[in-house]
């Protein structure tokens, strides 16, 4: 009996004299997760994550007029002119925390390791592309203390201005590309399957872009980059377009979105469609869809639908459900909001079809300006402009062969164009760039902005916020979390509202 | 007999100490025992007869006699009678029975001792089952409890039975989940102690815990929590929680502990207070009986729409009501139409024309009578050495939603046995099935039968949306532009969704008394449960999905989402307990030492498909795009305790508690917490030389206590695990990790209450009062803290929060009426509550985090300086007066004519309740039974999603303002236009004018939540039961001991309530993260039914 309780005594001395946590670390330690993981991998995920997200539909691509919804509530915004934080949240969300979150980490894993420099060279690319989209959007954002919640344990990053933001971005682009190196191992890539050279001419054409982008603010330092850039090769054929393809696995957003909930929705813009018409673009063929008298969505059927271009009609700016409607019933054939032309969703919005991050068609048009305003020596403003319709015409295809655009056609486009170049250089590049970025909202935005072109109405919608929208407001959440340097940045900026303009845009 | 003892002990104590060795993972050598030989005794029988009889002569039945010093004993008979053999003429006679003083009788050689009990004032206080298991009398106890007899479960009963306990117990605020009969219940005692989303009381069954996880709904939840979601979208049903496997036929009783100082021996997981459930272990007489129970109860929805039917279906003015309108109207889900006027009709889908008439009470058409049917038998017996209680129960539930069916079988086994005079072993084992089909989607837009009810076009009769659920070509019919508002008739037929879960838990105790004064105890439990789910996320063919063609985006396959996945689930715990009761003169002494060893590990096996190849055929080998998961988790905690009581003359009671717990899932440096709490009871009502006759007995209570917590903290959050996702791209592998930053750092949370209380029964117990008063202080708190997206990171979580809980707890039992023929028994039992954030990241006031996200908007935010659970979002935007004094506070509309909002978010007051409780009145007469409980939860707010649709879609009443008299547009609708009342951002009166569908569409253009803020309080009848006993009209030559009827009904009025269109109890979230948000919910219903007992 004392034995027992000499016993019981020792066994609680035991207990507490002791660890009496023991095994707790390997019990605490995940079975099913990698405590490290190859770099690579990450930027692979950054790299997906750098897809134009289905914000546009909302923001961008109804604001150069291109896409539009009438519907009000949940898909509210450019179509009516008026701020819906549920969507104008999605290059801030989506880039932060999709690109990034693992750029930062791809770069803090190969900083010290040389046999790396290219992986971490190609991280430092989508990073600079992720920050332009995301600075375009907000203007002033966090930049150097972003990305690093937990490399740096920073929650809470102050905001630089988009003037430092910019400039850095050049810097960075500048180096990374000089620094891509073919005679370094150069790992896999969901990108470019680890091809260097392209890799390189997609930094260059980045840099040109981000130099054009100043040719307003900071024409010296727009000049400057942009010879840079030239100098340093850029895209100039479609097989270098900065593309990211899709699967069913990892979908096209914006034809997930078109083929999904919102499939009858978003129609194309009356500008967009009228502008082409006018034109004979073969291009509205290949993007356009129209359901002749369809007065619902189960009612567009392939049974009813076109694709002759001088049957398209695009919706009206602006216009509500019941306008939609009305005006739906005196297109030819009838119908409702339903009849009106569609972006084809089975064509070029499918799910599986890919998205375009910078094309060739866009640099060549980018270089048309630039040898306009004289800021390159060699090609000519002809050239770069021909090229740039062409690749577009060409690029067609790449999103579903059933989008191609045959050779004739688009050899006659161009000739009608350059027919019109003379005395109007800058609208016309920047007309067939708004044309050529058409899905990538996020250019076609910035560079309406900058260009001022293509020459568009303000959105007559009688309750609209603003006249036009020149930025986005930044998330509430980010208002909610991190007020004080949200505040401090809306200080130096200007009002958190849809028309204040970004720096570059002054 | 024993015929080898010496053996037999040694292997029990080698039993034991195998227990011992394999608690807590520490090292102890073990070394082999006997035990000192037991002295002989030497027996000369005698036996002694008698009769017992009550106070008022009549004979006693079920007295308990023992002969003192010895395990032997026996029971009165149902005469009164006894006969017992006693080892020698000098032994000592023990009579007791709860509520009645025990009496010691020496036979002194009699062998006739007729004996009268007298009730026992001094012993009115209780015999409570408190931490661990030990019963205690409740006036030793410095802190509150509160006892449930298992007849308030089981006869008034819903199918989760915590549910049956609402408003009957102070201090304890549950919810009933709007979700199907397998839901949650949602339990909080004392208000929510931690910022995180889960404050859900510890379950522990016959002193060893068992597991609570909750699969209740909970979308927009932005924090931590230890509740578990579905995979994929589509799919937000309420997949019940560990109450759920219950039959509240098995219960003995209930002890609801809520303090922490209650609760400081059960540590950590006890931070908001213990349930401590008594399964039924013997039976209540010697010899075998058997008692069969059937309970059946009815449901009805209960409908509290009050919409409006001046205007129909359609949009702006416009609809289907038109003349040539086209058919298969897309508004659907909208009532923004024409006026409805006689003779009006209406063409929906394929030319369907049908009279264009309001629709009204469309909830009580699509929702069928639920019925609720429990059987359940039980054999028990009981004798000298112990006993043991077998029941079998199947409970067959039938939802309200037609498809909806949630079946339980329970088998429990308890059992407890002396087998020997030292030796006693007790145990108990439940299984349980269940299976539940088909629990309603709630809450969110897709697959949600309420969200589409409740929000459906007041003129679309649901006649023509059954028959026309399908489309040509198979697909779901669309019937609205908003597609993910699916057909209801269409979800019935398609959105399928199976959870069955087997569970075995149970514990197994053996007690050694080692002396009369010392004994020891070695516990094992277990818990372990598996279940699994299939659920059909997005059946073919829904409209949202390619506008309700079956066909999939990939040719060849079609479209649709589904999901298999099974879990497994183990919770083990091991401990002993050592404990040494002595008194020595005046002064009692009771000490308890303890350890505990708790495992849980977790493990789910999931597979998600789209792509089908057969049409309509859900299993993952037909899905083409396969997502597995695997995921496993383990935790685990070590403890040491050790409690010690003091008594002086059984007068003043001094109570010390300390543990010591060590954490798995914090690291290294942090890992381990003490806390000791304190308590003091005084029986003042003993310490009177001359005690008053109005006093019968009195108590003050005093307790302090510490506990601390890491039940916020996630397995594997303190570093940064990588991982590789499911499906390649390009062939490529793809990486990632998580969206938290991870945090090393984390200590323990600590919660420190103190309380003080105080007991009185008095005028001969027709007045019994218990109050008590509470501060909890809860520092440390870990809290999901929402940071910046630029972090690239969401959330992380910190040491950082600081709450104070406040309130007072009150029963007071007055017995107006007690005549032999009449009996008047009322309770009030009402409690306070209020729970303050003190500090977040810093403790500058406004300062905040959010935890919670309405589906569209409305956040639930935590804010420094303000109560807990305040719903924000954005409001009206109103004028300051600096223009006009006169139009200050006035709304301030923008040209548009529509409401301009405020520039921040604002607060709009806290979603807890503060004022909870009940009334309850029960009377008898003539062996008649009746009772009725009028219950109230007050002073919170809900954001009604129910109401913002109702707004959205032009259901709401308020909604009619403006739609007359509009100017005809282009098509010769008429839109109606609203000249909102108010000024212009200039100060004028306004009078710009919007389209009335705009105008109150605000609520989700603008986000303005304004107008659908409500007052989220209400008293109800909740509970009606009426019941008498037929037994004394059963023959005596009728096997039949005893036969009770009652008949029961449930959630029988609403008296009062401030929110319009719903039951402000129909929340379907369970998370305090998102507590406060309403979204639509399976409509609550008013149960009728009765119970039958029958004794064999």
């Amino acid at each position: 009996m004392k034995k027992i309780i000499s016993h019981i005594a020792l066994t609680f001395t035991l207990l507490v004299t002791f660890s009496c946590d023991n095994g707790f670390d390997e019990l605490n330690s995940s079975k099913t997760a990698a405590t490290s993981l190859n770099p690579a991998l990450i930027l692979n995920n950054a790299i997906i994550g750098s897809s134009p997200n289905a914000g546009q539909l909302n923001y961008e691509l109804a604001i150069v007029q291109q896409l539009i919804s009438p519907n009000t509530g949940v898909l509210e915004g450019a179509n009516f002119n008026k701020n819906n934080s549920s969507s104008s949240i999605a290059n801030w969300r989506d880039y932060y925390r999709n690109v990034i979150r693992y750029t930062n980490d791809v770069i803090v894993q190969t900083a010290d390791d040389p046999a790396r420099s290219n992986l971490m060279n190609k991280a430092r690319i989508i990073q600079a592309h992720a920050f332009m989209v995301i600075s375009d959007t907000y203007g002033s954002i966090p930049y150097d203390d972003a990305g690093k919640g937990y490399t740096g344990q920073n929650f809470f990053p102050d905001y630089e201005s988009q003037e430092v933001v910019y400039h850095d971005i050049i810097a960075e682009l500048t180096s990374a590309s000089a620094a891509l190196d073919e005679s370094l191992p150069s790992e896999n890539d969901v990108l470019y399957n680890g091809n260097i050279a392209k890799w390189k001419k997609f930094g260059y054409s980045l840099l040109l872009r981000a130099g054009m982008r100043l040719s307003k603010v900071e024409p010296g330092l727009a000049q400057s980059t942009v010879a840079t850039a030239f100098a340093g090769g850029v895209i100039l054929a479609n097989d270098d377009n900065a593309v990211i393809r899709h699967d069913a696995n990892y979908v096209n957003n914006v034809g997930n979105v078109l083929n999904g909930t919102e499939a009858a929705n978003f129609y194309l813009a009356a500008p967009f469609v009228d502008a082409l018409k006018a034109n004979d673009d073969p291009r509205l063929a290949a993007i356009a869809v129209r359901y002749v008298g369809a007065n619902s969505g189960p009612a567009q059927v392939a049974a009813v639908a076109t694709f002759d271009p001088n049957a398209q009609y695009g919706l009206p700016m602006g216009s509500t459900d019941g306008d939609a409607d009305n005006y739906g019933a005196a297109l030819p054939g009838g119908g409702t909001r339903y009849a009106f032309t569609q972006l084809d969703r089975n064509r070029m919005a499918k799910r599986t079809s890919p998205l375009f991050l910078v094309t060739a068609s866009q640099t060549n048009l980018l270089l048309a300006e630039a040898r306009f305003r004289n800021w390159i020596g060699a090609g000519t403003v002809d050239g770069y402009f021909a090229e740039g319709i062409r690749r577009h015409m060409d690029q067609m295809a790449l999103f579903d062969p059933a989008s191609a655009v045959n050779a004739a056609d688009r050899d006659q486009y161009v000739a009608s164009r350059m027919a019109v170049l003379a005395g109007n250089e800058l609208e016309q590049i920047n007309y067939e760039y708004w044309i050529a970025s058409f899905l990538n909202g996020q250019e076609a935005w910035a560079n309406f902005r900058r260009s001022g072109y293509p020459v568009l109405v303000a959105n007559p919608f009688p309750g609209r916020d603003v006249d036009w929208i020149t930025r986005l407001t930044y998330p509430p959440t980010e208002i909610l979390v991190n007020g004080a340097n949200v505040q401090a940045a809306i200080a130096e900026q200007g009002p958190d509202e849809l028309d204040t303009k970004v720096w570059w845009d002054q | 007999m024993n015929p080898n003892p010496v053996n037999m002990r040694n292997r029990y104590s080698l039993f034991l100490f195998g227990m011992l060795a394999s608690l807590i993972a520490c090292h102890q050598a073990i070394a082999e025992d006997r035990i000192g030989a037991n002295p002989h005794s030497v027996f000369q029988q005698q036996r002694v007869t008698g009769r017992v009889t009550d106070e008022s002569g009549s004979p006693f039945p079920g007295v308990n006699i023992v002969v003192k010093g010895t395990s032997s004993g026996t029971v009165t008979s149902a005469d009164g009678t006894y006969s017992i053999d006693v080892p020698s003429s000098s032994s000592t006679l023990v009579f007791s029975f709860v509520g009645y003083s025990m009496q010691e009788l020496s036979v002194d050689g009699r062998t006739a001792i007729d004996v009268s009990l007298q009730p026992d004032v001094t012993s009115l206080s209780e015999i409570v089952v408190t931490a661990l298991g030990i019963e205690k009398s409740s006036k030793s106890l410095g802190y509150a409890t509160t006892k449930v007899d298992g007849k308030e479960l089981a006869v008034n009963r819903t199918p989760n039975m915590m549910n049956a306990l609402q408003g009957k117990i102070a201090g304890v605020n549950i919810s009933s989940m709007a979700t199907g009969p397998g839901g949650t219940s949602k339990v909080r005692i004392r208000g929510q102690s931690s910022m995180s989303g889960q404050n859900n009381p510890l379950i522990v069954v016959n002193g060893v815990p068992i597991d609570n996880t909750n699969f209740g709904t909970n979308q927009g939840n932005l924090g931590s929590d230890n509740s578990i979601a579905s995979r994929g979208a589509g799919a937000s049903t309420d997949g019940g929680d560990g109450l759920t496997s219950f039959n509240p036929d098995d219960i003995e009783s209930m002890t609801v502990l809520k303090g922490a100082t209650a609760a400081a021996l059960y540590g950590s997981r006890a931070k908001d207070g213990v349930i401590m459930i008594t399964t039924k272990s013997k039976g209540s007489t010697t010899g075998i009986g058997i008692s069969y129970n059937l309970n059946y109860t009815t449901e009805r929805v209960l409908d509290f729409t009050d919409y409006q039917y001046v205007y129909g279906q359609g949009e702006y003015g416009g609809g289907p009501a038109a003349p040539g309108a086209a058919p298969n109207p897309t508004s659907g889900q909208w009532s923004f139409g024409r006026k409805i006027e006689p003779g009006m009709s209406q063409v929906l889908f394929n030319n369907v024309v049908v009279p264009y008439v309001a629709q009204k009470g469309i909830l009580n058409k699509f929702y069928r009578t639920g019925q609720n049917l429990t059987n359940s038998v039980a054999i028990s017996s009981g004798g000298e050495k112990g006993g043991m209680n077998f029941s079998v129960s199947n409970l067959e539930s039938k939802g309200i939603t037609p498809n909806n069916e949630f079946t339980r079988n329970t088998i429990n086994m308890g059992f407890s046995y002396d087998l020997s005079q030292k030796l006693s072993f007790r145990g108990n084992v439940n299984y349980s099935n269940e299976y539940n089909k088909n629990p309603p989607v709630v809450a969110d837009q897709d697959n949600s039968i309420p969200t589409s009810l409740f929000a459906m076009a007041n003129t679309m009769p649901l006649e023509v949306l059954d028959a026309n659920k399908y489309n040509p070509g198979g697909g779901e019919y669309l019937y609205s532009r908003f597609t993910n508002r699916t057909n209801p008739y269409w979800v019935l037929e398609e959105v399928k969704q199976n959870i069955r879960r087997d569970r075995l838990f149970g514990n197994f105790s053996l007690k050694y008394d080692l002396t009369d004064w010392l004994s020891i105890q070695g516990r094992a439990g277990q818990d372990y449960w598996s279940r699994d789910a299939d659920y059909i996320n997005l059946p073919t063919g829904k409209a949202s999905i390619s506008s309700g063609s079956i066909f999939s985006a990939t040719p060849g396959y079609y479209n649709g989402l589904f999901t298999q996945e099974s879990r497994r689930f183990r919770e083990t715990n091991y401990d002993f307990l050592v404990t040494a009761a002595k008194t020595f003169d005046d002064i009692g002494v009771n000490v308890n030492i303890g350890g505990n060893q708790m495992r849980r590990r977790m493990d789910v096996h999931s597979t998600q498909v789209t792509d089908f190849t057969v049409l309509g055929l859900y299993t993952v080998q037909n899905g083409r795009a396969k997502d597995p998961l695997y995921d496993l988790i383990e935790r685990g905690v070590n403890s040491l305790y050790a409690m010690t009581e003091v008594n002086y003359k059984e007068m003043f009671y001094l109570n010390g508690t300390f543990r010591q717990d060590w954490f798995s899932t914090l690291s290294k440096n942090a890992r381990t917490i003490f806390y000791p709490s304190v308590s003091a009871s005084y029986v003042f009502s003993e310490s009177f030389s001359a005690r008053p006759d109005w006093l019968s007995f009195g108590t003050f209570r005093a307790a302090y206590a510490k506990v601390g917590s890491d039940s916020d903290v996630s397995p594997y959050s303190n570093q940064l695990y990588y991982g590789v996702n499911g499906q390649q791209f390009l062939g490529q592998a793809v990486g990632n990790f998580g969206l938290a930053v991870p945090n090393a750092n984390l200590r323990p949370m600590s919660v420190q209450e103190t309380e003080l209380g105080i007991e009185l029964k008095m005028f001969h117990e027709r007045v019994n009062l218990d109050v008590a008063v509470y501060r909890k202080l809860t520092t440390d708190q870990i809290v999901s803290a929402t940071i910046s997206d630029a972090s690239g990171f969401t959330t992380t979580q910190i040491n950082s929060g600081k709450s104070k809980n406040e309130g007072i707890e009150l029963m007071l039992n007055i017995i107006p009426v007690s005549s032999d023929q009449f009996k008047w028994d009322f309770t009030f039992t009402g409690a306070y509550n209020k729970t303050k954030v003190l500090s977040l990241l810093t403790d500058t006031p406004g300062s905040n985090i959010t935890v919670g996200q309405h589906v569209f908007n409305g956040f639930v935010q935590q804010i420094v300086g303000e109560e807990m659970g305040q719903i924000v979002g954005y409001g009206y935007r109103r004028d300051d007066g600096s223009v006009n004094p006169a139009h200050k506070g006035m709304i301030v509309y923008a040209p548009s004519g529509l409401p301009i909002r405020t520039t921040n978010l604002i607060s709009f007051g806290s979603a807890l309740p503060k004022w909870t409780g009940g009334f309850m009145n029960s009377f008898t007469y003539k062996g008649i039974n009746a009772s009725f409980l009028i219950d109230f939860k007050l002073g919170g707010k809900v954001l009604s999603g129910t109401n913002f649709n109702a707004y959205r879609h032009g259901l709401h009443k308020a909604t009619l303002v403006g739609r007359e008299g509009g100017t005809l547009d282009g098509s010769g609708n008429d839109p109606g236009r609203v000249v909102g009342v108010g000024v212009t951002e200039e100060s004028a009166v306004n009078t710009y004018a919007a389209r009335a569908q705009d105008f109150y569409s605000v609520v989700r253009g603008s986000q303005i939540v304004e107008p659908i803020i409500y007052n989220a309080g209400y008293w109800k009848l909740r509970q009606i039961s009426v019941g008498y006993d037929f037994t004394k009209f059963i023959p005596e030559s009728v096997p039949v001991k005893g036969l009770r009827l009652s008949f029961v009904a449930n959630n029988v009025l609403m008296l009062k309530k401030w929110v319009p269109n719903i039951d402000p109890e129909s929340f379907s979230y369970s998370s305090d993260n998102i507590v406060g948000l309403e979204s639509p919910s399976v409509p609550t219903t008013r149960s009728i039914g009765f119970n039958l007992n029958v004794k064999f």
